[in-house]
């Protein structure tokens, strides 16, 4: 690809982003966002999982796989697992997860980690703001 | 004193406790390494009864991790029947942190392991070896002083040892097994943790993503999906790994690329927090891909985020079976 | 006919006589010798013990696609293969190999009861210029096996190394045919036929495994519940490396890749092999083959009597490479010499 394709391509072009949200915090969240009417970019496409502790290296690499530009993962703030310790376990997961797609060369913002609450429509639309923003930069996945 | 005075004393020392720990029937089988019958091999070996311990041999090119043997679907092997046997494993640094390391996982039961300490100076690297001569046949290998004395029908080539030992051998900082719970018979060392400085990894972790990618797959893009580095890793034990999973299936078993790096990708996170270094699965894939970066990561990554150091001692907790509220999250997205 | 001379820095015009053919021959990638298709003569090597991957992945590769298929609406459209026409050349392969597609051929028609098409068509539609090995190594045993460094029979072109030069002999029809045409090859000499012969002869010698493959299908037919299979899996790790570097290895297995965004999906088959754990595993969740034990035995069963009975050969063709590459050691002659001992 040409470098003044690349260009034309990244102006109309918009990032495709999984999310998947904790059904106790962060699917509320977004709910709440959106009953609030705050806005959020369009890119996203939610799969609401029982607990961010659910969620398995697998689900983040095959969607980077199936040509997703990128992966949001939200759960409850530490301490306020709806299953006490999910999330903590997942905390773990998810700095080794990011470590080594770092080390294969896979652009750590493609995959981004956060919390946020079912109260906190606000701070969910701000940081799928922010997600989508590093995503966007990236530019669309072409690796696998 | 050159390599061969140094291995023939360990051997011998080796072969003493085995005998007495058979005599004493203090365990039911000893496994070990015996002379393998190519050059630059070796083979592991149970044996059950003391007159056989001289088939026991210590060398160089011992480079199968004898824990992977111990793992609940291998020992079977040994006697179906009796279940619970007691066995010496000659353990070089790698094998008996492997050995701890199951126990911690809940795999093995230490009462039933003894760990025969051996001290190993570094495994050599047949595949580099091998590699430098080309097409032509070794026909017979040999050490002096601190050379590898590589010979064939009409070569004969030098190597340095230490040039040309295991490249994880070289950064190894656990020569001999740690003592725990009293396992550990013949050299042994009391050791809580070690530090490690990983500047060997720093020239390749300054390299920019699109690099990272080019270099990994270039690593990895002959590999033929064989699965022999998973089968002789020590830690690789599942029954059902995630590659053989198909329900459901989560990546193709083909031999493309995307295929080979989320085999690679997968496996490495799987191994955080459990990898001893030991080195077996680049010494057995038949492609001769040395793995050593991924093991060198992951053995960072175990370090750096969670200070753990895998099969050093059975109190501490690995990384992926504990969590705690302090947990490092400079990762995690936040506002600005 | 008589047998020609090609010399070595002729063999980019050889290369260029076969335009119309995938031209695979053995390269150097990092280390390892493969068979690749080429398309620069240079990029041969010509100085090799053998090959680490067998040629076998030219006509039956680790990943092949069986046919593409895609949904329109509730009918399957299917696409099948049609490149099967293409034709193929297999330039430097060693005898042992030669011989293996023959023996891969067997297990892919099954006495013309049961013929994979994708395989056969590839076969009857490749050309394969065998070569001799002038410096056989300590692990080949293909004299044991039906087989012997200079077997020229399984190939259509055969060559020896002469040093500068190779001697080129026409085996089959199709060979003749071509050698024909290549009216700049020089006539060998009466000396050149006698240094070949003396190679021959010579590279036989060198190997000193022998083997009696008959006494050990007779021993196995009695043996399956020999003491002799745990030992042999004692030290095994279970990898399958000797099955994915045998030539004669045909496990294979089926899957299929379907692609949900796009409802098309494709049919592929990837090797297989019999000492992986799954490769038995039956739907119900019972093994045959539970442990390492029956997996092990198997293997060679399978090599040494299983196929021995249905086609009347051996299903090894002595190469090595398993004996050279087995991670744990687990040499296959060793083995075979400890069945020849076991008492009937
Ligand atoms: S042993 Fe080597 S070829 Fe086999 S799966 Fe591992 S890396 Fe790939
Ligand atoms: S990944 Fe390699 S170095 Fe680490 S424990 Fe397994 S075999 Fe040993
Ligand atoms: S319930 Fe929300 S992260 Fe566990």
């Amino acid at each position: 690809m040409t470098q003044t394709e690349t260009k034309t391509e990244s102006e109309e072009w918009t990032p495709k982003i999984i999310a998947f949200l904790c059904n106790w915090c962060s699917y509320a969240g977004a709910d709440l966002a959106g009953v609030s009417r705050i806005q959020y970019p369009p890119n996203i496409r939610i799969v609401r999982v029982p607990c961010s502790g659910r969620v398995s290296p697998f689900f983040i690499i095959k969607s980077l796989m199936d040509g997703w530009d990128g992966v949001v993962i939200s759960g409850c703030h530490p301490g306020d697992c709806h299953y006490i310790s999910g999330n903590l376990v997942a905390r773990r997961r998810f700095g080794i997860i990011r470590d080594v797609l770092e080390f294969f060369g896979i652009e750590p913002g493609r995959v981004n980690f956060m919390w946020a609450s079912a109260a906190e429509g606000e701070r969910f639309a701000v940081l799928i703001r922010k997600a989508t923003k590093i995503i966007k930069e990236l530019g669309p996945i072409k690796k696998f | 004193m050159g390599l061969e005075e140094d291995n023939k004393k360990i051997e011998e020392s080796m072969r003493e406790t085995a005998r007495k720990l058979l005599e004493d029937k203090e365990v039911d089988a000893v496994i070990g390494y015996t002379e393998g019958t190519l050059p630059m091999s070796s083979m592991a070996m149970v044996i059950t009864r003391a007159e056989d311990v001289d088939k026991l041999i210590w060398n160089n090119y011992c480079y199968i991790n004898l824990a992977t043997y111990l793992v609940p679907r291998i020992a079977q092997l040994v006697d179906p029947e009796k279940g619970d046997l007691k066995v010496g494993v000659i353990s070089k640094g790698c094998v008996g942190r492997a050995i701890i390391h199951l126990k911690v996982e809940g795999q093995l039961n230490l009462d039933n392991v003894k760990i025969i300490g051996i001290p190993c100076n570094g495994i050599i690297d047949r595949k580099r070896i091998e590699k430098e001569i080309g097409q032509k046949e070794i026909l017979e290998v040999s050490t002096s002083g601190n050379e590898i004395i590589v010979k064939g029908r009409d070569f004969e080539e030098k190597f340095a040892f230490d040039e040309y030992i295991l490249n994880v051998c070289k950064q190894c900082k656990v020569k001999s097994p740690p003592n725990v719970d009293d396992a550990c018979v013949g050299e042994c060392q009391e050791i809580e943790s070690v530090s490690d400085d990983y500047s060997d990894l720093a020239e390749f972790e300054a390299l920019s993503a699109e690099e990272k990618w080019n270099h990994i797959t270039e690593l990895l893009e002959q590999c033929t999906k064989c699965h022999a580095c998973r089968e002789a890793c020590p830690m690789c034990y599942c029954n059902l790994c995630f590659v053989d999973q198909n329900k459901p299936i989560w990546f193709g078993k083909t031999t493309d690329l995307s295929d080979i790096i989320v085999f690679h990708l997968i496996r490495s996170i799987h191994l955080v927090g459990r990898c001893v270094a030991c080195g077996a699965c680049t010494s057995v894939c038949p492609m001769g891909i040395d793995l050593n970066l991924l093991i060198r990561k992951v053995e960072r990554i175990a370090k750096d985020r969670f200070d753990f150091t895998s099969g050093l001692s059975s109190k501490v907790m690995p990384p992926m079976m504990d969590f705690s509220m302090n947990d490092s999250q400079e990762f995690m997205l936040e506002e600005d | 006919m008589s047998e020609k001379i090609l010399n070595k820095d002729q063999i980019g015009k050889f290369y260029n006589e076969f335009s119309d053919y995938n031209f695979y021959a053995p390269v150097n990638e990092k280390g390892n010798i493969l068979f690749k298709k080429i398309s620069n003569p240079d990029e041969i090597v010509l100085d090799f013990l053998n090959s680490k991957i067998p040629p076998k992945s030219v006509l039956f590769p680790n990943k092949e696609i069986l046919f593409e298929y895609e949904y329109e609406g509730k009918d399957v459209i299917i696409k099948e293969r049609d490149d099967l026409d293409e034709k193929y050349v297999l330039f430097g392969v060693r005898p042992c190999d030669a011989y293996s597609f023959q023996l891969m051929a067997n297990f892919f028609s099954f006495h013309g009861n049961c013929e994979d098409e994708i395989y056969l068509k590839k076969k009857e539609n490749t050309l394969i210029i065998g070569m001799g090995c002038n410096t056989p190594k300590q692990t080949c045993f293909c004299t044991s096996v039906g087989g012997n460094p200079f077997k020229k029979e399984d190939s259509d072109i055969f060559l020896v190394d002469l040093g500068e030069k190779y001697l080129v002999e026409a085996i089959s029809d199709k060979g003749k045919e071509l050698i024909q045409k290549m009216s700049w090859l020089a006539d060998a000499t009466n000396a050149d036929k006698q240094k070949a012969k003396e190679l021959a002869k010579k590279a036989e010698e060198m190997i000193t495994t022998q083997i009696d493959a008959e006494k050990i299908n007779n021993i196995l037919d009695e043996n399956f519940k020999h003491p002799i299979w745990k030992e042999v899996a004692e030290s095994c790790v279970g990898c399958g490396t000797c099955a994915f570097l045998c030539p004669t290895c045909t496990c294979f297995d089926v899957i299929e890749e379907h692609d949900h965004y796009t409802n098309k999906g494709k049919r592929i088959r990837i090797w297989d092999t019999c000492q992986a754990p799954l490769y038995s595993m039956e739907t119900s969740g019972h093994n045959p083959r539970p442990t390492k034990i029956e997996r092990c035995r198997n293997r060679i069963m399978h090599k040494f009597s299983y196929y021995p009975k249905n086609y009347d050969l051996t299903g090894c063709v002595g190469c090595g490479r398993c004996v050279s590459y087995c991670p744990a050691n687990n040499d296959l002659r060793s083995i075979l010499k400890e069945i020849e001992q076991i008492e009937s």
